[in-house]
């Protein structure tokens, strides 16, 4: 594993609660908190990708939102080219080496906005320029994700999906940020394009060093794609390490179904058809006591209705939060 | 999934793109014109009275130009009254007065209550449940007795009334921008100009407003039809024009009683603001469906 | 294999601002009993246009051209006027959409939503059928009603037989605490179970074929696999076929017994699961299994389809793939392929397998 100083991006015990209202009486004390995040700590690796995998309720999204300072974190420390920013981090400062693309193409870019005003809004925000360099870096930043110089002057509405997605992506690398942040990037988009997306941000990635936090909820694409994997359930992460050892043998009981979920291309492995998946995810305000997974693990035992697990290394570098984790050995 | 559309429009297609789309809505056609015939009387009559001319047949004000109370003939379109005054002349005379008063209530109602809106709707918290209280309040005033009261307090008048209207109107902007706002600042765009380094006030004047302008655009023009209803009404009351000036609201007033025995009267300037209420009302529906305005 | 449904040389044409838009382009399928065919394709590939056209739901901008035939147990349902063709939707095909929130009513409880599908089956079985389902049909499957459904909530508790009968529903679909669920609307509910109820809805009707547009992919990835499981169990239980419209071919490989694949309002392939990814025939099925991620980035490479879908409103005079294709030949660019058999139970549309 990496040094701490490789580490473009840690995030320790990080907390994002989002307060939700005491019911009807204005006066009440009883607020009621959603707990999207409780309690993450994971590195993204400089020049690396980290995918963050989790189904819906797994606070995956809030994570990237709360790393980006977007939506202020309640709790932790974040840790950003080895300074803390939290309380230290100037917006544009930050910014200009952290950036982020979304999941939907089509709220990405403003339709009222022409294509080289929506790639040249970061340069003028975060590093000045004159007009004429920056206007030159934008058809840079065109020729790089693909897109003909013509483009420049088209408005978001007359794009495809994809290409919506490489001018998001030409937008979040203007500046050669250090690490890009990605929230389901292609889940919005045809297989195909999803490829071509990919593709270009893999050798986007090689070209300029690039580091990633990938979000999906897509196992296939997260296998692929990253080199470290955090699985997210219901606020926490629950395992994490090496992309090749956590796909390969996974060994947390959710990771485990997830994992026997995800439908292969092969119509003579129908391990979908074999998934004992019980149960839904557990709502975040009133989370299972213990260890939130719990209540479906086909493991559990008093324990874990009762002390959270922490995570612990059970082989180099691959981290699992469970009592009894040798069960799936 | 999105699917592309490559639509384009060079220079030289605009304004082919403004004659199908004129084409596709005849209600929207309708109304443009109606309209622009209006303005542009208005105009003509504004600016040749600037320079001490006119451009209607015969001098508003005077008297005796034709007979007395005679009904609409080639020579007076739309008949005379008692004194003989041109009721053609009267009415065209008082095109730019209510036009113009109805245009810039809404004008001025729009900036504010827009502006108003919007930053409260982004900044939220304390401001924003402030405006909210305050547009509750302007709701609940009802238009004909604020104008009666300001009347009193200020006395009558064209501008008196404009305050009024101007008044009674921003908060249904106020809360039109602030419901827009709320839906624009939920897209992924306004968090990637902020993660851009654009301060909160740019973003509202850099992305939320070209964003809200077609849906303001809209209700701006179906309001101005209904101020010129709402001012024709606070005229009649005798709140706005002195005499001699006239506008339509006040020869309604004015003429009322001549209905029986000489109906043109009152019912050529009554049927002008009809004419400019559906005109607008053309227009702006036109214009909600032309623009995909929901 | 019995045929239970076959669609002839289907077309159809939607009028739109910007032109009229070939989304189906003389399709012809074919659906055998009790078994669980897949569409797959991207977008614009015309396949929910093939489920809508099945079931009659069409939207209004939609011209079907002549000649095109939906045979089913003998009759031409696409020369139906809309009073026949309402008797078979929902009774004997069934659809089931891609967002559950939108398709059940917010303002009923769920079990009173299945057991309006009882009585319309149970109305149908007594030969009541035709004007209860004017009104409680149209309300179901029609969004743009505005009538009342029915008298279900005259009373305010169900006969317990009916109660029985949808507590019945319930189980079949697999749906924890069949009992309570009944009287739960549908917000309270998670996307998954508002996905089974919609299933249980469509079969309680007890339809021969049962149509599900994109049914998972607004769900979770364990959800998802929870859905499909029942689904896949179904066809021998209730004795349906399922018609499964999907975008992602691993799902299609995980249930089918038959995948069809469609491109840009074209069928391009049709086989078994087995045969399409042991042998893709077709250079776009080929080129799409070739874009799912499989395995680790070092090991495997992705090898993406260049180039863009094609303009639905202005085909290409030859195939439409011509442009994409890495083995584009010239008749390509002149004529359009039919559709072949070069292997038994095979088809493909393409010029590398004759003329």
């Amino acid at each position: 594993m990496a040094s701490e100083e490789q580490d473009v991006l840690r995030v320790e015990d990080l907390r994002k609660y989002f307060v939700i209202g005491g019911g009807l009486n204005p006066f009440s004390k009883k607020e009621k908190f959603l707990r999207a995040v409780d309690g993450v700590s994971i590195r993204v690796p400089a020049r690396k990708t980290t995918a963050i995998v989790g189904e819906s309720g797994s606070g995956k999204t809030t994570l990237a939102r709360a790393v980006t300072l977007l939506d202020a974190p309640t709790g932790g420390r974040i840790f950003f080219l080895g300074k803390e920013i939290r309380k230290t981090a100037k917006p544009k400062e930050l910014y200009r080496n952290m950036q982020m693309v979304f999941q939907d193409p089509d709220s990405s870019l403003d339709p009222r906005s022409k294509v080289k005003d929506s790639i040249a809004e970061p340069l003028h925000g975060l590093v000045g320029g004159d007009r004429k360099g920056i206007y030159k870096n934008v058809l840079k930043s065109l020729e790089e994700v693909g897109l003909p110089e013509e483009y420049a002057d088209r408005y978001p509405t007359s794009l495809s999906g994809g290409e919506k997605q490489r001018v998001a992506i030409a937008r979040a690398i203007a500046t050669y940020p250090k690490l890009v942040i990605l929230d389901e990037p292609t889940s919005a988009l045809d297989a195909s394009v999803q490829a071509q997306i990919l593709k270009l941000l893999l050798d986007l990635q090689t070209q300029y060093s690039l580091s990633y936090m990938f979000i999906t909820h897509n196992i296939a694409v997260a296998t692929y794609f990253s080199d470290t994997i955090a699985v997210m359930y219901a606020g926490n992460v629950v395992e994490y390490g090496q992309t090749r050892s956590v796909m390969t043998k996974p060994r947390h009981p959710y990771t485990v179904a997830l994992v026997s979920s995800a439908p292969l291309p092969n119509p003579k492995v129908r391990n979908l058809l074999n998934v004992e998946i019980v149960g839904e995810v557990p709502s975040a305000i009133d989370p299972p006591s213990g260890c939130k997974f719990h209540p479906r693990c086909p493991y559990a035992e008093k324990i874990c209705s009762e002390t959270s697990p922490p995570l612990e290394e059970i082989a180099p570098g691959h981290f699992v939060a469970c009592h009894f984790v040798e069960k799936t050995a | 999934m999105s699917s592309s559309n490559p639509i384009e429009k060079k220079r030289g297609t605009r304004l082919r793109s403004f004659f199908r789309i004129m084409r596709a809505h005849p209600g929207l056609l309708a109304g443009f014109i109606i309209i622009s015939i209006l303005m542009v009387i208005s105009l003509a009559v504004f600016i040749s009275g600037l320079f001490g001319g006119r451009i209607t047949p015969y001098d508003p004000i005077q008297l005796f130009v034709g007979p007395r109370q005679a009904p609409p003939s080639w020579s007076h379109l739309f008949g005379t009254d008692t004194l003989g005054r041109d009721l053609f002349s009267e009415v065209i005379s008082a095109m730019p007065t209510d036009m113009g008063v109805s245009v810039a209530v809404v004008a001025v109602a729009v900036a504010v209550g827009s502006s108003i809106g919007a930053f409260a709707a982004y900044f939220g918290g304390m401001f924003d449940e402030a405006l909210m209280r305050v547009t509750d309040v302007f709701f609940a005033l009802p238009v004909l007795v604020l104008a009666i009261v300001i009347s009193v307090i200020l006395g009558p008048g064209i501008v008196n009334m404009m305050i009024v209207l101007m008044i009674v109107w921003w908060p249904t902007y106020a809360r039109l921008a602030r419901g827009e706002t709320l839906k624009i600042i939920h897209q992924n765009f306004i968090e990637a100009a902020r993660l851009g380094g654009l301060g909160r006030v740019r973003i509202v004047f850099r992305h939320v407003f070209p964003n809200m302008i077609y849906i303001l655009l809209v209700y701006a023009t179906l309001d101005v039809g209904t101020i010129v209803l709402v001012y024709a009404g606070l005229s009649y009351l005798g709140l706005a024009v002195t005499p001699p000036h006239v506008d339509w609201g006040q020869m309604v007033n004015l003429y009322q009683d001549d209905l029986l025995s000489a109906p043109w009267l009152p019912l050529f300037p009554g049927l002008t603001i009809a004419v400019s209420v559906v005109g607008f009302s053309l227009l702006g529906d036109g214009l909600r469906d032309a623009l995909e305005v929901s | 294999m019995v045929e239970l449904l076959s669609v002839k040389g289907f077309t159809v044409t939607y009028k739109t601002q910007w032109g009229n838009v070939r989304a189906l382009d003389e399709v012809s399928l074919s659906i055998e009993k009790n078994t669980l065919v897949c569409v797959v394709g991207e977008s614009g590939c015309g396949k929910s246009t093939v489920a809508l056209s099945i079931i009659g739901l069409l939207p209004q901008g939609a011209s079907v051209a002549n000649g095109g035939e939906i045979n089913y147990k003998g009759v031409n349902l696409s020369s139906l006027d809309e009073n026949r063709r309402r008797e078979y939707r929902g009774t004997e095909i069934a659809m089931i959409f891609q967002e559950p929130l939108t398709s059940l009513n917010p303002v009923y409880r769920v079990g009173d939503q299945i057991a309006e599908a009882i009585l319309i089956r149970v109305a149908r079985e007594k030969g009541k059928g035709a004007e209860l389902q004017t009104e409680v049909m149209k309300n179901a499957y029609d969004s743009r009603s505005i009538r009342r459904p029915s008298r279900l909530r005259i009373r305010s508790t169900m006969p317990p037989e009916l109660k029985a009968e949808v507590v019945q529903a319930l189980k079949l679909v697999r749906m924890p605490d069949p009992e309570q669920v009944p009287e739960r609307y549908p917000f309270e509910l998670s996307g998954g179970m508002r996905q089974r109820i919609m299933i249980a809805m469509a079969l309680a009707e007890k339809p021969a074929l049962l149509i599900a547009d994109e049914p998972t992919t607004a769900l979770d990835v364990t959800t998802q696999a929870q859905v499909l499981k029942l689904m896949r169990g179904l066809i021998s239980e209730v004795d349906a076929s399922i018609l499964l419209i999907t975008h992602d071919l691993a799902v299609a490989s995980q249930v089918a017994d038959r995948v069809i694949v469609m491109y840009a309002g074209d069928i391009v392939e049709d086989a078994s699961a087995l045969d399409l990814f042991g042998e893709p025939l077709h250079p776009y099925t080929q080129g799409l299994l070739a874009c799912i991620p499989s395995g680790f980035k070092d090991e495997s490479q992705l090898k993406p389809i260049p180039g863009r879908l094609p303009d639905n409103r202005n085909p290409p005079q030859g195939c439409k793939f011509v442009t994409r294709c890495p083995f584009a030949m010239e008749i390509c660019h002149k004529k359009r392929p039919k559709l072949l058999e070069p292997r038994p139970n095979h088809r493909v549309e393409c010029f590398l397998y004759g003329e």
